[in-house]
């Protein structure tokens, strides 16, 4: 869909503003209510969707012409899809996050871009990362580690590393525990190492659609040649990306977060905990994993009337709200833990609050991004936790920067971290 | 006058440059479309309040205080607004400073032994009530929902909503305010005003908080107000409300001491019978004519959809077919929801049996598909929490409500045909012209009557539209315009349709003089505005509100 096809939504836009909010039946206190960082951050009513939707509409009206202060408030969002929930319990005929997305996307081909994030995507152009390093080197993360190779070998399932475990040092011993513990569980598992690329969806929530195109294609190219059927990813941005963003273009390969393939072998016996691990966790929903990891609906149709004035859809449309994302595999797997104690934060499952790391901020705002893992880290700390827990590495690396810049002293894991410390 | 460079320097340095803009785009953002639920005017097609001369984001009384003067140096008119719902909040000339209040968000106190909240003005009524019930008080959140600003509804606005039966209007509930006068000197009215505290918003002396409010709130035009105090009232349950499902369909189970019932009558006369009996009576925590918002046919069909996170509108036409459905929304056609809330257990018990009798002194019952865990716990938590509000704009995107049959309970109950049915039936002659939606007639939503069985009950009848539909728009319009005609025939008195059309006017701006002055004039009280007149002579002597100030030039009789 063209920017164009949402100047109705932009129309139909109430200005109620819940979308800067948690949906209002879950707000549990003043400090832990709001629910866009960009608006929170930015305090404009153009930094939430309702100021989006009014901004692109001017500007398709032309009623204003970009400036500074439009691409601001185009890139300055996290396309973490708060928004998107808090408007669709009121609004069952708008589509804010599809509608955040066209308009970074026109931005872009308007060449109306921020240089931060053309020197990320210029790199990955050449080199299939978003980490700006050598796409030489995106399979050191599996030195030594015994797995077999595809395409060479071949393996029921397909371990996706993704970009940020990679490269990020600091985490890659994450993604080689998870691989560890899948084979020993008696997964028959292989990796792509040099042969995986990007995945592409940070790129699309950055705006770069062709990009992510580009990406998308090449992936789904190499993983039909090399036979795969089944993915299994520890990245909560590639498995939103596999799961929703690739069937469009054809994918057919069943998708797994590490957490899912967890939850489903300790529920058989498979991975059985011998060690008592006695800490106060709290878990951080990923936004790609929790209310953007919602499945694919293949959906062509077009907009209707009943009643006069009913706005619906023929055939009748799937609604993305985070109803059924990847929540409990999660809090399953780390309740299943010996000793570990799990309380929640306020903001949780399709309501949590953004780690900040989206949509091309933490690239181009990084102090935007930080503080809005700040806000999480304090919401983590309310809780009375030791640690805070996710199941995405962008999460992870934006906690870890900002805990490291503010002094504090809250420990980050992933789930996998935990798992295989209990085995 | 646009806004000149000198000024806007002026204004960067109180605010930081952070907190000032006037970008085109950024300022289309506070531009609101009176295409649809601008409240109660047009609707007018793509039409949109004017374009303001920059936005400025206060973060304190002194910045606030420290604009208004500026203002006043430079004769440029100034909005504040806070939580932005409807066109009240924007404009009504260009080259307007709009002040957006958000930075002012604190709850700056909650006294549990008095009873009373301290809030700034971007305090909403979803944060207040958490807050309050942590320490087993409450709220009143005023219609518009749990998205608005508390100060707002009880400095600016009347603030009436679902839970008034028990917690009053909002201006009822204000216990004092600090206020940025229009020429900019800070007053703070009430006991505070003499260092004694938060308590009482009127004397001692005289009484100032007619004169802040004005008539029925101010609606941002006499100046800003920066803080408030707010009574509140007990809670008797807990403390997050313990929330669980899937969204939408949120839903709470709340302890045995509360009740959320959706009463129907066998006739008009018997509902508003009712009425009166709970008022005698003293129960009830909540009372609103809340579902039938969706419309007499369609209610029973849209309850099913809301608490049910699997379907959507596109089951609507499946679900109208379900005989259950169809026997629901019978039983709910003359219907308000209720809720009780015990204090004691021997309260809700008494509570419980006082209601049982007025249904059989009625001949009324209580809903039974209301009664289904799924529905009675998702009515519940929308009755209490009042965050789904914006539902009003479920079907298309737009919504206004017209007539308002504002009076006691049996004002709309009575008449021959009663004047519900009689407004039921003149809007179902128009819904056939397909352009709003056609939902039966009656889609009246409102309170039952004030606290403790004070005050009026007041009914709008909804009607929804799809306001980026050019012919649905403006034939919602017209059938306004036949709803003020036919209303004034028939005595049900002005409409609401038309409520803020001496304020704005169809190109987004003020209200001609000579039509604005008709219309004041026509109104049942026009001295007061004459009174009002004088206020804004001594209060704002430059003229920097706007047109939302209800004034009439001609003398004090
Ligand atoms: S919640 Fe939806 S309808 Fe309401 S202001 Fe936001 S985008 Fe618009
Ligand atoms: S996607 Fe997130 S950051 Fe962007 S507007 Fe929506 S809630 Fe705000």
């Amino acid at each position: 869909m063209a920017l164009e096809d949402y100047k109705v939504d932009m129309e139909r836009c109430s200005q109620c503003s819940y979308c800067k909010w948690i949906p209002f039946d879950q707000v549990k206190s003043w400090r832990f209510a709001k629910g866009c960082p960009s608006i929170a951050y930015n305090n404009f009513l153009s930094y939430s969707a309702r100021g989006r939707y009014a901004v692109a509409l001017s500007l398709l009206n032309g009623q204003s012409t970009y400036s500074d202060r439009v691409v601001d408030i185009v890139y300055k969002c996290t396309t973490c899809g708060s928004c998107d929930v808090s408007d669709k319990i009121c609004r069952y005929n708008l589509e804010p996050l599809e509608m955040i997305h066209e308009l970074k996307f026109r931005l872009v081909e308007d060449g109306q871009v921020l240089p931060q994030l053309t020197a990320v995507i210029e790199h990955l152009g050449k080199e299939n990362n978003m980490m700006m390093k050598s796409g030489a080197n995106r399979g050191d993360w599996a030195e030594g580690l015994d797995v077999k190779r595809i395409p060479g070998e071949s393996a029921e399932v397909l371990f996706y590393a993704g970009c940020r475990f990679s490269y990020d040092e600091e985490l890659q011993e994450t993604a080689r525990s998870a691989v560890t513990l899948l084979k020993n569980a008696g997964v028959d598992i292989g990796i792509m190492g040099v042969d995986e690329s990007c995945c592409g969806g940070r790129a699309y929530d950055m705006g770069y659609k062709e990009e992510f195109t580009r990406l998308a294609e090449n992936t789904i190219k190499a993983w039909t040649a090399a036979g795969v059927k089944t993915v299994v990813t520890p990245c909560a941005d590639c498995f939103r990306a596999f799961s929703r963003l690739y069937p469009p273009l054809g994918a057919k390969f069943e998708i797994l977060h590490t957490v899912q393939y967890f939850d489903r072998l300790i529920k058989e016996g498979k991975i059985k905990f011998s060690k008592t691990i006695p800490m106060r966790v709290t878990y951080h929903d990923p936004c790609h994993l929790g209310r953007q990891g919602e499945p694919y609906v293949p959906w062509e149709g077009k907009e209707k009337k009943v009643k006069n004035q009913i706005v619906v859809y023929e055939p009748r449309r799937p609604r993305y709200n985070g109803a059924w994302g990847v929540y409990d595999p999660p809090r399953d797997v780390l309740k299943s833990i010996p000793g570990l104690e799990l309380v929640e934060m306020e903001r949780i499952r399709e309501y949590a609050w953004c780690c900040g790391a989206g949509g091309g901020v933490k690239e181009a705002y990084p102090d935007f991004s930080s503080w809005t893992a700040t806000e999480r880290i304090e919401e983590a700390k309310s809780t009375g936790a030791e640690a805070i827990v996710s199941a995405c590495p962008w999460c992870e690396r934006n906690f870890i920067d900002a805990i490291n810049a503010a002094g504090e002293k809250l420990k980050v894991f992933d789930v996998t971290d935990l798992v295989k410390q209990a085995i | 006058m646009a806004l000149s460079r000198e000024a806007y320097r002026e204004l960067e340095g109180i605010v930081g440059k952070e907190n000032i803009s006037d970008d085109p785009a950024l300022l289309d953002c506070y531009r609101y479309p009176l295409s649809h639920t601008a409240i109660h005017i047009g609707p007018y097609y793509r039409v949109y309040t004017p374009r303001g001369a920059a936005v400025l984001l206060p973060g304190s009384a002194e910045e606030v205080q420290g604009i208004v003067k500026l203002c006043n140096k430079y004769r440029v008119k100034f909005k504040p607004s806070s939580t932005f719902w409807s066109a009240w909040g924007f404009p009504l000339e260009d080259d307007t400073i709009q002040l957006d209040m958000r930075r002012m968000d604190r709850i700056l106190e909650i006294d549990d032994k008095n009873n009373f909240a301290v809030v700034e003005p971007h305090v909403i009524g979803a944060t207040l009530q958490a807050e309050a019930m942590k320490v087993g008080l409450n709220t009143h959140i005023h219609g518009p929902g749990a998205s608005c600003s508390c100060l707002a509804s009880a400095t600016a606005l009347g603030g009436l909503g679902p839970d008034t039966l028990y917690m009053g209007h909002h201006n009822e509930n204000l216990l004092g305010v600090e206020w940025v006068m229009p020429d900019g000197e800070v007053l703070r009215v009430g006991s505070v005003g003499s260092g004694l505290g938060w308590f009482c918003c009127d004397g001692p002396g005289p009484s100032l908080k007619g004169l802040v409010r004005g008539m029925i709130g101010t609606n941002g035009a006499m100046g800003v107000f920066t803080k408030c105090a707010i009574k509140l009232y007990p809670w008797p349950g807990p403390a997050p409300l313990p929330v669980e499902g899937k969204p939408p369909a949120y839903k709470a189970v709340l302890p045995d001491n509360f009740r959320v019932y959706t009463l129907g009558f066998p006739a008009w006369k018997a509902w508003a019978d009712s009425c009166y009996l709970i008022f005698d009576a003293g129960i009830g925590y909540v009372a609103h004519r809340q579902f039938s918002m969706f419309g007499r046919d369609l209610k029973g069909a849209m309850v099913r959809i809301l608490s049910d996170p699997t379907k959507t509108l596109s089951d609507i036409e499946e679900l109208l077919k379900d005989p259950e459905v169809q026997k629901m929304t019978e039983d709910m056609k003359r219907d308000y929801q209720i809720v009780l809330a015990g204090m004691t257990p021997g309260d809700i018990e008494w509570q419980d049996k006082a209601l049982d009798k007025i249904l059989e002194e009625t001949g009324g019952w209580k809903v039974k598909a209301m009664l289904e865990p799924d529905l009675y716990n998702w009515s519940l938590l929308y009755m209490i929490r009042l965050g789904h509000k914006n539902l009003n704009l479920v079907y298309g995107g737009g919504y206004d409500g017209c007539f308002g049959l504002g009076g006691t309970p049996d004002f709309g109950a009575s008449g021959e045909p009663p004047r519900v049915e009689q407004a039921t039936a003149f809007k179902v002659e128009w819904e056939k012209k397909g352009n709003v939606v056609a939902c039966g007639g009656d889609a009246m939503m409102g309170g039952i009557g004030g606290m403790g069985g004070g005050g009026h009950a007041l009914w709008e009848n909804f009607t929804h539209f799809d306001p980026a539909d050019k012919a649905s728009t403006e034939g919602t319009f017209e059938f306004f315009n036949a709803t003020d005609k036919y209303g004034m025939e028939k005595g049900f008195g002005p409409g609401m349709e038309k409520m803020n059309d001496y304020a704005r006017w169809t190109d987004g701006k003020t209200t001609p003089k000579e039509i604005r002055d008709r219309i004041l004039g026509a109104a049942a009280q026009p001295e007061a505005f004459r009174y009002q007149r004088k206020f804004k002579e001594t209060f704002n002597p430059n003229d920097l509100g706007d047109g939302y100030y209800r004034t009439l030039d001609d003398p004090i009789e």
